[in-house]
């Protein structure tokens, strides 16, 4: 139906890509927290990406994205004027924004560009916005001064100290939490950064609020491959989250969840075979006898 | 109507019922079918030629869909299929895998029906790109959900979320909708290891097993009753055989048990068998005590079962639903509780509807649907 072409492409930074690209009906759709499964080609995979931005008037709507695969990869070669093979969205249940006071999101990595819309829709309803962002390094810190307009106050830390803060975004929250009265925790990124997040607003029984990223396949519930347990329960972060309460999140699971996907590597960096044997193909043993058997009605007359 | 589908996917009941069972084999009623479709070029055709009918949606482009959109299509109406993924054909195109319907033999029933002027909007998933109300309000006098059981049945055993253990639906769709399987060829591969067990006794059990055969791995079956029980058409389960599945009969899986790395290392199961335990004369099967063993695996296929795919239109519209996640219909016309919205298929009877028995359904519910349009 839509022809999902690209409008726009930037580069954010290295293997970071923007792009704009044509669906009016998601557009018109779209909330915070709403994100879309995008196929580059067929028969590639589906890969699910937050929306950043909706512009109304020209019926775009903006992904920013890491190359960290062969299908993000293929995505970021596409150019403009091509077009997207397939789009699926807006999926998942978009973000509850209130009006409570003080909101922190908190972010790591390319994660900036799921968190954004969340502080602008918060910033929007009244909420006093105060942003951290983690990052490995300055060149890979996206979408700072877009930030830095939807936050009222904004604290960055690169782990190698190349620009502002030396450090983990969780230092600065940590800082942070002994000298403001917070509200609301919003977190978006890495598995272990949500982990630490809500363990320490746990103990000062802050609401947190998390946006998990598993593995997704189809998006609309029916793989169970992006399953999380929250509450003891498994649901499916495509259709009841992705955004959920974080003290009710079983992140040890989770962390398992997302393992099985990655390539692992031991302490020298060689790549752990995770599964215990050797590939042995096997062989059908009897002869095919079946089909005519089973073709005997028609084949054979009865004895 | 798509002989060519249920040629291959047809259970053929009416194969167990045949008269010649007593002498001997019965009449090959499914190959003949599949025979008279791939070599006779079958066609769907519009059967009778009417005033141009409503504008109708179905929500859903499975078997039930299908079959819905081709009869009111016959009866002058203008259907719309809409469906979520990025092409037609439901669960024959991401649930069944190739071996047993060709993509050819599909996409060849898929332009059939195009041409008979049915347009089917594919990327448009009912309950969030569209809502239902407004398909409503956007001139569709009648809505079909077809919506099928597509989520997986989460088993309720330690260990299901470890690295390696796939449920049956996203491995098909990995297999199918994301061409894992031609793999160095494709970018899409799937981590499973060489020694896969599959839990479960359905069609879907199988198919997974089969596939895992075909990508040179080693594939066990796991039933917790006895293959007699399995209901499968004897058929597939010989082929299976032949290809070289192993089957585990009368086991109970406990847990599935992981490695340092998250991964599966095996599986905890215990033996079963018949007993009479109250002496009555029932017998049943009881675990045998002390029957413990582990069954060394690397992967695991959960098989066991689907539940309807409601979640979506549960918070999105305001539909009634069954405690077990039906959609709730009148019993007399195959209405939900929105006045021309009509269900049909496996969202309404639960599980186990195979393919033909949702194509009867999704043909009698059409039926309904057009005295709802043209009282």
């Amino acid at each position: 139906m839509f022809q999902f072409k690209i409008i726009n492409k930037q580069s954010l930074g290295p293997d970071i890509k923007r792009l704009d690209i044509q669906a009016p009906e998601i557009a018109r759709r779209v909330k915070p927290g709403h994100f879309v499964i995008v196929t580059p080609q067929e028969g590639a995979e589906r890969i699910p990406l937050t929306v950043v931005e909706a512009d109304l008037n020209r019926g775009l709507i903006t992904l920013i994205f890491q190359e960290v695969g062969a299908t993000t990869r293929q995505l970021g070669m596409l150019q403009i004027n091509e077009t997207v093979f397939g789009m699926l969205g807006p999926l998942g249940v978009p973000s509850v924004i209130e009006k409570l006071g003080t909101v922190v999101c908190i972010t790591t990595g390319v994660g900036t560009a799921q968190i954004l819309p969340i502080c602008r829709a918060h910033k929007k309803t009244g909420n006093k916005v105060i942003g951290i962002i983690g990052a490995k390094a300055k060149k890979l810190l996206t979408l700072e001064a877009q930030m830095r307009l939807s936050c009222n106050n904004l604290f960055i830390a690169t782990n190698d100290g190349s620009y502002m803060k030396r450090g983990l975004a969780t230092d600065l929250f940590r800082e942070l939490l002994n000298k403001e009265k917070i509200d609301l925790v919003h977190a978006v990124g890495s598995v272990d950064m949500m982990h630490s997040v809500v363990a320490m607003t746990r103990e000062r029984k802050i609401k947190t609020r998390v946006s998990l990223n598993p593995v997704m396949i189809d998006g609309t519930g029916m793989c169970g491959s992006c399953r999380v347990k929250v509450n003891r329960k498994t649901v499916l972060a495509c259709v009841d989250g992705p955004e959920f309460d974080g003290h009710q999140v079983d992140f040890e699971d989770l962390k398992v969840r997302m393992n099985a996907f990655q390539v692992l590597y031991d302490k020298d960096g060689k790549e752990i075979e995770c599964f215990n044997q050797k590939s042995t193909p096997s062989r059908a043993e009897s002869e095919s006898k079946t089909l005519t058997r089973f073709l005997s009605g028609i084949l054979k007359s009865k004895p | 109507m798509f002989a060519s589908i249920c040629g291959r996917l047809c259970p053929a009941p009416c194969e167990r019922a045949c008269v010649f069972n007593d002498e001997g084999a019965p009449i090959g009623i499914r190959a003949l079918e599949r025979y008279a479709s791939d070599y006779g070029q079958a066609k769907v055709v519009r059967t009778q030629s009417s005033p141009p009918g409503a504008n109708v949606a179905i929500i859903g482009s499975g078997p039930s869909g299908l079959t819905a959109a081709v009869v009111l299509a016959n009866y002058g109406h203008q259907v719309t299929i809409f469906e979520s993924l990025n092409e037609p054909g439901g669960l024959l195109r991401y649930g069944v895998p190739e071996f047993r319907l060709p993509r050819k033999v599909l996409d060849g029933e898929m332009a059939e029906i195009q041409a008979l002027g049915i347009e089917i909007q594919t990327n448009t998933l009912v309950g969030q790109s569209v809502g239902l109300d407004d398909l409503l309000s956007s001139g569709y006098k009648a809505v079909l959900l077809a919506l099928g059981s597509g989520t997986p049945k989460f088993l309720d055993i330690p260990g299901t979320n470890l690295g390696g253990v796939f449920y049956a639906e996203e491995f098909l769709l990995r297999v199918n909708l994301m061409q894992a399987r031609p793999f160095p060829r494709t970018s899409t591969p799937i981590k499973i290891g060489n020694n896969v067990a599959v839990i479960g006794s359905g069609y879907a059990a199988l198919d997974c097993a089969r596939m895992i055969l075909r990508f040179g791995r080693k594939a066990t079956l796991i039933l917790a009753g006895t293959e007699d029980e399995v209901p499968i058409r004897i058929e597939e389960r010989e082929y299976a055989k032949e290809e070289g599945l192993k089957l585990e009969v009368m086991v109970n899986v406990l847990e599935i048990l992981g490695n340092d790395h998250g991964f599966v290392r095996g599986l905890k199961c215990s033996r079963s068998d018949f007993a009479d335990p109250t002496n009555a004369g029932q017998w049943q099967l009881v675990s045998v005590p002390d029957s413990e063993f582990m069954i060394e695996v690397d992967s695991v296929i959960l098989a066991a079962g689907h539940q309807p795919n409601s979640s979506i239109l549960k918070k999105t519209s305001k539909l009634k639903f069954n405690p077990d996640g039906t959609i709730f219909v009148a019993q007399e016309n195959s209405m939900t509780s929105i006045p021309g919205v009509f269900a049909c298929g496996n969202i309404v009877s639960g599980v186990g509807g195979s393919v033909v028995e949702t194509m009867a359904d999704g043909k009698m519910v059409a039926e309904e649907m057009n005295r709802y349009l043209n009282p």
